[in-house]
């Protein structure tokens, strides 16, 4: 079933949590409400769930508004980030839950939580009581419980944020295999970037209860549309400048750094405007001959997989650049040129 | 593994408190059991036998058990509302409604059964006032303590016990995980299915903590049935046994049914509960988990808390008239004021002393329970002792132990010679004794949360820097739980105070009656005006504890409630 939210706002007392947020989720979409905490995404979903009724605007499953229907007729299944497992109840009974009151009984309410139990694989922990499992294994008969009642839209709070990383990233999968499995529409919640882009098919980017950019997880590294996006996903260098020139195929911008030409994207801009310039630390390379910059190494991090500098630019700033596994070994204070390809240099609204 | 070898510090804690236990619980007991049991060193039923055979006995027994489980379900129904709309809601004047709840507590209910007499009699102010509105005939009264007092103790009791059952229900019911609501009613559940298959469950420990502690209090109370002149009930046909316990065995008897029915309901709950104490997992973080009421709503809630609080005031109310009163027959409120029966209890060497004595004894029961719980909760949170457990189970012992048994067994086997330790002569240490070995859970249980919150790496630092075991329990642990020890001190102070059956049972001459026992001899007194002075020494009881109540609260805040949990 497909979400439609219409210009929600939500207050708690003079706090507005929540602001004009207009979105589309489709059917079959894993979804992520990604932002630090704080941002409103938890309260965003929580007003899916129906526990709190928003002051301002429309939500919509399918065509049915749903703004006045409480929690317990909304067919959503929330899985809560602390799982909320009923310690008085087994496994079985937890997973059941859901059948129960809706009066589904006998073989099939049976079927139904073996089977729930069995995408999730924790058949065999049927009987055991919340208590007895592991933090991972909690987690699993969550989105047991939530999946068991099929429903319309599955809605995930910080799922894996109480997990050790190992888990995590083995629960990732386990998700990521669920959805593929039963495309079932999910919302999902987080602060971890890496989740979300690895997971996601679309991502909304909130800060101070807005959504400030929504996009595939491709979209949003590579053409952010402002600073916070930009600097929330992925690391970024910004410099502000002027626009000089433009030859329909690219920009001519003008910034503290020295002159860069930047490969011209959908959005047009005209010579004279000020904007900024987002260049990722990957994207600054030695081997790229476009855009040569000159700059003077100030640190240097060894991290294996990759070598990471702080560089110091033209005009005193300080970029970080990062080079994959180089043959060469570079030294405090040694001044080299560094290139910048004209596709990687993203040019922001703000 | 190599022998852990213990200080004699340790050695010698171990060594007091298995005395202490050893001669003033166990042994009473015991001798309880042997006088009911035995007859010439053999083993016997008869006597059990023969008092089952007693229709007055039966009669008794089975009043007793009526009393406490209606109690139970009044207090369970009265409370059940309460609990939720204070753990669910926030409301205009929360706090002030929330502490008024406590109020009843502060006055043992047979000083309250005196002023309710005076409302409630045949010619009491409410039929009087019927009369006078012309609904009654005063010919034929309405006799609203009817069933010979026996709805008049139910009344009373369920008035000044429902806060214990508030408190442990109110505890259980915050102490449940929003979200495991939330997921109940998000998968689809009604509020009505939510709480009878989330809520209930999980509060069910909690409340049969509470729902013991009730049941026991109103089975085992004595003062009530006795103002109200119920005398066949268990408690009131022990007490009257007090006089030839060294001859007659039927006492031992009727202490042992008490005592077997106690601890098999605590085993029942613990075997039906305590498999299930759950374990909450982690907690969710749901903001505004209590809701706001406005409007009517909030109008409907505050009238009802004000219903309950002036219900259960009622008692204090008309202590607080009778004990003001010159003279107070057959009119609705007294016919003359007057402060004299104040300046009564100042002059009347009874009453002066007796005032002295509570004071005393209180005090001593205090100190004696600020040694052991400190000791205890000690053993139990700092040192890995043999028997832990055992120790741990002993020290909650007492609250399935009625405080009429122990005075019972305390006058039953301490019938020695030596002078200061035989109720006969000089009650004074059995007293103090009685009541600290009675209140010990709560100390304990307050201490022992006391060193479980202070971190032990504090005292760790000081063994660090070359200070003794002692000296670090001295210099740095007991400063840094001290807030607990005097909120538990308080409290030992102010119940001790109050107790009615020890008093009743121990103090046996008048130059060592505590308040209590003077209230009710007063009571017994033909004099007209002793019903007010009983009630004016009353009401200076109910200031007394009060203060100290108030003050405890203050150090404890919200953990208040812990203490009058059992299990």
């Amino acid at each position: 079933m497909n979400v439609t939210l219409q210009n929600v706002s939500k207050r708690f007392g003079a706090t507005r949590v929540v602001e004009n947020v207009s979105l589309t989720i489709e059917e079959g979409e894993l979804f992520f409400l990604l932002g630090p905490s704080g941002c409103g995404k938890t309260t965003l979903l929580r007003l899916l769930a129906g526990f709190y009724q928003p002051d301002e605007g429309e939500i919509f499953f399918g065509e049915r508004r749903m703004n006045d229907v409480p929690p317990n007729r909304r067919h959503t299944a929330l899985v809560f980030q602390n799982y909320a497992l009923w310690p008085h109840l087994s496994v079985f009974e937890n997973v059941a839950y859901g059948l129960d009151v809706r009066g589904i009984r006998g073989a099939e309410r049976e079927t139904r939580v073996r089977e729930a139990l069995a995408v999730t694989r924790m058949q065999e922990y049927a009987e055991r009581s919340p208590a007895q499992l592991s933090g991972g294994q909690q987690q699993r008969v969550a989105l047991a419980r939530a999946l068991v009642i099929r429903p319309d839209v599955l809605l995930l709070d910080e799922p894996l944020s109480n997990l050790d990383a190992k888990l995590r990233l083995e629960m990732r999968d386990e998700i990521r295999r669920i959805h593929q499995q039963l495309r079932q529409t999910m919302v999902y919640v987080t602060h971890d970037q890496n989740e979300a882009l690895s997971l996601a098919d679309r991502i909304a980017v909130m800060n101070n209860g807005r959504v400030q950019q929504v996009g595939t997880p491709r979209e949003l590294y590579r053409e952010p549309r402002n600073r916070f996006v930009a600097g929330f996903i992925g690391e970024a260098n910004f410099v502000d400048g002027t626009v000089t020139g433009s030859n329909g195929e690219h920009l001519h911008v003008r910034t503290a750094v020295g002159d860069l030409t930047v490969a011209a994207r959908r959005r047009a801009f005209h010579p004279g405007q000020t904007v900024t310039c987002a260049v990722r630390p990957e994207s600054v390379r030695a081997d790229e001959l476009r855009n040569p910059l000159s700059v003077t190494v100030r640190e240097v991090a060894y991290l294996g997989s990759v070598e990471q500098y702080v560089l110091e630019m033209a005009d005193g700033s300080r970029w970080k650049a990062i080079e994959s596994n180089p043959y060469r070994v570079r030294k405090i204070g040694e001044t080299v040129t560094m290139g910048v390809h004209h596709k990687d240099v993203i040019l922001l609204e703000d | 593994m190599e022998r852990r070898r213990f200080p004699p510090a340790i050695v010698g804690m171990l060594a007091c408190l298995t005395l202490f236990f050893g001669v003033f619980l166990f042994y009473p007991v015991g001798y309880m059991l042997r006088g009911a049991f035995f007859v010439e060193g053999k083993f016997t039923l008869e006597f059990f036998r023969l008092a089952l055979a007693s229709p007055l006995v039966r009669e008794s027994v089975a009043t007793s058990f009526w009393l406490g489980v209606l109690v139970t379900l009044f207090t369970t129904l009265l409370t059940l509302p309460l609990a939720h709309l204070f753990t669910r809601y926030r409301f205009f004047g929360k706090g002030l409604l929330g502490a008024l709840l406590l109020v009843p507590m502060i006055m043992p209910p047979f000083v309250g059964a005196i002023g309710m007499r005076q409302v409630f009699g045949q010619y009491g102010s409410l039929n009087l006032v019927l009369a006078k509105l012309g609904c009654m005939d005063l010919a034929r009264p309405i006799d609203w303590l009817g069933g010979g007092g026996f709805w008049g103790v139910v009344i009373l009791e369920t008035l000044n016990l429902y806060p214990i059952m508030f408190l442990n229900v109110s505890a259980a019911m915050a102490n449940v995980d929003p979200t495991l609501r939330e997921a109940a009613d998000n998968l689809g559940a009604s509020p009505w299915q939510v709480f009878r298959t989330i809520t209930v469950p999980l509060i069910l420990p909690g409340y049969f903590a509470g729902a013991i502690l009730v049941f026991i209090w109103a089975f085992t109370d004595l003062g009530t049935p006795l103002i109200f002149g119920l005398n066949r009930v268990v408690s009131v046909q022990i007490f009257d046994r007090v006089s030839d316990v060294a001859t007659n065995p039927m006492g031992f008897v009727l202490v042992c049914i008490v005592l077997v029915l106690t601890v098999v309901l605590f085993l029942v709950s613990r075997r039906l509960v305590g498999a299930k104490r759950y374990e909450m997992l982690a907690r969710g973080h749901t903001a505004g988990a209590e809701v706001v009421l406005r409007g009517w709503p909030a109008v409907a809630a505050v009238a009802g808390v004000l219903l309950v609080v002036c219900l259960s005031l009622l008692p204090h109310v008309s202590v607080l008239l009778q004990s003001f009163a010159q003279r107070w027959f057959f009119t609705v409120l007294p016919g003359e004021m007057t402060w004299q029966n104040y300046e009564q209890i100042f002059q009347h060497p009874l009453t002066v002393l007796s005032i002295r004595n509570s004071l005393f004894y209180s005090s001593l029961s205090a100190g004696v329970d600020l040694v052991l719980g400190v000791m205890i909760a000690y053993l139990l949170t700092r040192r890995k002792i043999p028997g832990a457990v055992v120790l741990d189970a002993v020290a909650m012992l007492p609250l399935a132990l009625p405080g009429l048994v122990l005075a019972f067994g305390y006058v039953g086997g301490f019938n020695w010679d030596v002078a200061w330790l035989n109720p006969r002569n000089n009650p004074i240490v059995l007293l103090v004794i009685a009541y600290s070995v009675r209140r010990l859970p709560y100390i304990v249980r307050s201490a022992y949360a006391g060193f479980q919150q202070t971190s032990i790496s504090l005292e760790e630092a000081s063994l660090n820097l070359g200070a003794s075991s002692l000296r670090t329990l001295r210099k740095i642990t007991i400063p840094l739980v001290m807030a607990n020890l005097v909120a538990g001190g308080v409290l030992t102070f102010s119940y001790a105070m109050l107790e009615v059956s020890d008093s009743l049972i121990l103090a046996m001459r008048e130059n060592f009656y505590p308040i209590t026992k003077a209230i009710y001899s007063l009571m017994s007194r033909i004099e007209p005006n002793a019903p007010s002075v009983a009630s004016a020494l009353g009401i200076l009881g109910m200031i007394l504890l009060t203060a100290s109540l108030f003050l405890a609260s203050r150090v404890l805040g919200k953990r208040m409630g812990q203490l009058f949990r059992a299990g």
